[in-house]
């Protein structure tokens, strides 16, 4: 597949990398000559040095034949006419990136859509919507659903309460009557296929997959009690801090501590059920004045990745149940995870995953990324008979890097053990390392 | 620190690929009688078994950097040299191991110096395997590997960097895999198509399907002793001396040129040069020719421009002894072997590219005594020219002529009981650091290198890998930058 990438930012740089690894044929174009030697040096892409809204660049770039363009610079109007222009100079599909809330409201997608942006992309409102998402499963720091929540996959940390500490895999699957699989175990920096021999320690953060009627069972069982989030303290002046409160204001009780008066003034201006605080989010003494103690969840939102994440510790030191910090620095997800803060936002890779999965979308059924681990999940159907279907999972020799998480077929879901047999329609959801996405889509293609 | 076991597992699937080509000299080598069968295959298996055993101890799935990506091609190539001397020292065509390895480095590095002194009394199989180091050393062997294997992942554009000849690579599709296999189809091609000609000629197969090679290459090995005057066919000569042209110009633009896009051809600067220089210097040379010798006007313009074209795109082939015509044009020779072909084909030398942004931005820098508040910028094919490519050409140059100066003197020393030790010193070295093959003095087109001293042929052979790889990529080894971590 052709395509072209208009911006080098962190987004458009995390989409090459993510669909060179694909080995799809990329174009870069970028007018910042020291962003694009770093990226042809490290990336097997095609490079254009040049304005992206220039015909001529476009040209160079073969827009005629290309399969898809996607317009994710700095600039959402800038990238909704270059996604109007490359659509008429032969793009087949085009996305662009924008942050106008009012674009997203559906008759407007069609009007775009008229003008030949076929999908539109916020980086700000996939971050929003991942949070509320996120708040509504506050055990987890990460929690997927397919097909409805016929199976889910979550996400937790093992802290020392937890009771599945200094246990091996297998002894929790015979000792218990719910079924789960544990998929990925992201220990430090390392991300690891458990296997029944597989001994957990503290500090590792599991993902596990289950079927919807364990879903309790399980919860129970990992000390985790279902606590439900009532107080929210948003923390942060950015439009992702509004956007979040805009959205979750109804739901929770929410105060926002912003710290520019002018900001301040336009959040509860505009915020209607939500508290809005002229403060500085680093003065801890002014958290506690506002309850941060007695808060379910903070969430840092701030332009600073650093306030963001030692606010977030603050706030996991007194207590509070769950901490949400937004990270964009790529480089500190490990650590920031590592040392305590639950769950780390990165806008930039939300949007650039999500497009991702746009262009993955007619291979496969749906497709999602663990925050922080360098894998997917991917849901394939199975369309027609095939030698999946004779042979038991066992004899298909997945690669070791993979691992089957959940079956789902008609109503019913499965967690598969080895002598599992496939039937037509079944739906198949895989854990996949990078090395091993390109045979595990070779296997269920 | 430098993760060696990743290098050592690429240079062995790089000898891996090399002895299964070795393999390919089988058939010639059958049909002419099979004498040399023995030691081809042998070769081949010394060369495959290393590599597999290279391949198979250093499992390491480690990232190739910047630092393994240098030192993969400069010990690649050094392998390379080793290993491909094999089939001459088990057949007995050369018996020293000296001789063997200037051979085999001549023959990679497509310089075509050679030291054996009946070229004809070669078996054939070997005689073959010569010009096959020429071709595969030419397009060089790591693009061949990218475009064969998916294993350098993206290391894979450091390498291709570090091997492609010139200071730039642009890359005709967006990945590396597909711009490597597409250069090599054009160089396959090409290849098939002069072999084919050549034959139409009346060359037979074995003569055709090796100066096909050499050719493209820009190596200049031949299978006769004369060159490519044994064959004393006019329609040979010219038809060669297009190849050797198309083989110095760069396969981007050739690339752009099959598929039509004609206008992309004639927008590129180093080709115009290149293209003029060749016409306005071989016309010169054509009129002195004329004058100073008894020979027909069809014959002066023939063999002028087939000896400058020859040593221009640095192949090396003769058709006519230059260094005879008169001393001024042999000095004129001797400038040339400074030119080079395009950046991104398969010549060696200085390159058109960097003389001309070398002249271009000289130029300007009147133009700017003049205008001291004037902004002047250096332009090639209407893009502005980065001031680190500048700096990096400047110093370039700069190295390139300083090892040549130096190089002579070490070499007139080793030389010192010769006739013409200055004239053949610099001949030597200019003509292999240039990867030319023929230089001047006792080293002129129609003598070889077997008369150098053992140490001279050492240090020749250094001077060609150097030069083949661009002097940058084996000298960054011996800076402190490279072994220190920061």
């Amino acid at each position: 597949m052709k395509i072209i990438i208009a911006g080098a930012g962190a987004v458009g740089f995390h989409l090459a990398e993510l669909l060179a690894k694909e080995n799809q044929d990329i174009t870069l174009i970028d007018t910042d000559e020291e962003i694009l030697d770093h990226v042809s040096t490290h990336l097997d892409v095609m490079t254009i040095l040049g304005d992206a809204a220039s015909i001529h660049v476009l040209e160079d770039a073969k827009i005629s034949n290309t399969d898809l363009f996607l317009a994710v610079t700095t600039s959402g109007s800038t990238n909704l006419l270059l996604a109007i222009m490359a659509k008429q100079r032969g793009a087949k599909r085009t996305i662009a990136r924008v942050n106008n809330p009012e674009y997203f409201e559906q008759h407007q997608k069609e009007n775009f859509k008229k003008l030949g942006v076929d999908v539109l992309i916020s980086p700000q409102l996939l971050a929003a919507q991942e949070i509320e998402r996120l708040l509504q499963r506050g055990s987890f720091t990460d929690i997927f659903e397919f097909e409805k929540g016929r199976i889910s996959i979550v996400g937790f940390t093992l802290d020392t309460t937890c009771p599945l500490i200094n246990k091996t895999i297998g002894e929790i699957d015979q000792s218990n009557d719910f079924t789960f699989r544990g998929i990925a175990l992201l220990r430090g920096h390392k991300t690891i296929i458990p296997r029944s021999s597989t001994k957990l320690i503290k500090g590792d953060h599991l993902y596990i997959a289950s079927v919807a009627k364990s879903m309790d069972a399980i919860l129970q069982f990992v000390g985790k009690q279902l606590q439900p989030i009532k107080k929210v303290m948003i923390a942060g002046g950015t439009s992702l801090a509004f956007r979040t409160a805009e959205l979750v204001q109804d739901k929770y009780s929410v105060s926002v501590i912003v710290k520019n008066k002018n900001r301040a003034k336009l959040f509860a201006e505009n915020l209607n059920n939500a508290l809005v605080i002229n403060a500085d989010p680093s003065n801890v003494d002014i958290l506690k004045e506002e309850g941060l103690e007695q808060m379910d969840a903070f969430i840092a939102l701030t332009v600073n990745d650093e306030t963001n994440i030692v606010t977030s510790l603050m706030a996991e030191h007194m207590n509070v149940y769950k901490t949400i910090a937004l990270v964009d620095n790529v480089n500190y997800t490990h650590i920031s995870q590592n040392i305590g803060v639950d769950t780390i936002i990165n806008k930039k890779l939300i949007a650039a995953n999500n497009i991702f999965r746009f262009v993955r979308k007619g291979k496969v059924e749906a497709i999602a990324s663990l925050h922080g681990v360098e894998a997917e999940v991917i849901e394939f159907e199975i369309h027609k008979k095939n030698r999946l279907l004779r042979n038991c999972i066992s004899d298909l020799r997945l690669p070791i890097h993979s691992i089957i998480a959940g079956v789902i077929r008609g109503d019913d879901s499965f967690i598969p053990s080895g002598d599992f047999l496939f039937e037509i329609n079944d739906k198949v959801i895989v854990f996949a390392l990078p090395e091993a996405i390109h045979q595990v889509e070779e296997i269920f293609k | 620190m430098i993760r060696i076991g990743a290098v050592l597992k690429v240079l062995g699937v790089l000898l891996i690929v090399l002895g299964s080509l070795m393999l390919s000299s089988l058939p010639f080598s059958f049909y002419y009688g099979g004498e040399d069968a023995v030691a081809l295959f042998s070769s081949a298996l010394v060369t495959s078994f290393t590599g597999l055993g290279l391949w198979y101890f250093n499992k390491s799935q480690q990232k190739i950097g910047k630092r393994e990506g240098y030192l993969i091609v400069a010990l690649g190539w050094l392998s390379m040299g080793i290993v491909s001397m094999l089939p001459y020292l088990f057949s007995g065509v050369l018996s020293d191991f000296t001789n063997a390895f200037f051979e085999s480095i001549s023959g990679l590095t497509t310089t075509g110096a050679s030291v054996i002194n009946d070229i004809e009394a070669v078996p054939k199989g070997v005689l073959f395997w010569r010009s096959l180091t020429q071709w595969i050393g030419g397009m060089g062997i790591i693009v061949l590997t990218i475009a064969l294997f998916p294993l350098l992942g993206i290391g894979g554009v450091e390498l291709f960097i570090a091997e492609a000849p010139g200071p730039t690579s642009d890359k005709i599709h967006p990945r590396i895999k597909e711009t490597a296999k597409r250069l090599w189809l054009i160089y396959v091609g090409l290849t098939a198509l002069l072999t084919f000609l050549l034959y139409l000629c009346g060359m037979n197969f074995y003569d055709s399907i090796n100066h096909g090679l050499t050719t493209m290459a820009t190596g200049g090995f031949s299978t006769k002793n004369d060159s490519i005057a044994y064959f004393n066919n006019p329609l040979i000569q010219y038809l060669i001396t297009f190849f050797m042209f198309l083989a110095g110009t760069n396969y981007t633009i050739i690339y752009f040129g099959l598929k039509g896009e004609l206008k992309k051809v004639w927008k590129s600067d180093e080709f115009k040069t290149y293209f003029l220089l060749l016409l306005s210097v071989t016309f010169i040379i054509t009129c002195l020719v004329f004058n100073f010798t008894d020979h027909s006007l069809e014959q002066s313009l023939r063999e002028s421009v087939f000896q400058i074209v020859s040593i221009v795109t640095t192949t090396g082939f003769v058709s006519a002894d230059y260094t005879s015509w008169s001393p001024g044009l042999t000095l004129v020779f001797f400038c040339l072997l400074f030119i080079g072909g395009c950046a991104g084909s398969t010549s060696g030398g200085i390159k058109v590219i960097r003389h001309l942004v070398l002249i271009k931005n000289t130029f300007l820098e009147f133009k700017r005594l003049l205008h001291p508040r004037a902004l002047i910028r250096t332009k090639v094919d209407g893009q502005l020219v980065a001031q680190r490519v500048l700096t990096h050409i400047l110093v370039f140059l700069l190295i390139y002529l300083g090892i040549f100066f130096s190089g002579s003197i070490i070499m007139a020393m080793i030389l010192k009981n010769y006739d013409q030790p200055l004239m053949t010193a610099f001949g030597a070295v200019a003509t292999t650091i240039g990867n030319v093959g023929p230089g001047i003095g006792a080293v002129g087109p129609l003598d070889n290198f077997a008369h150098i001293p053992y140490l001279g042929k050492w240090f020749l052979s250094f001077l060609m890998l150097l030069g083949r790889l661009e002097l940058f990529t084996i000298l960054i080894l011996f800076t402190p930058y490279f072994w220190k971590t920061n």
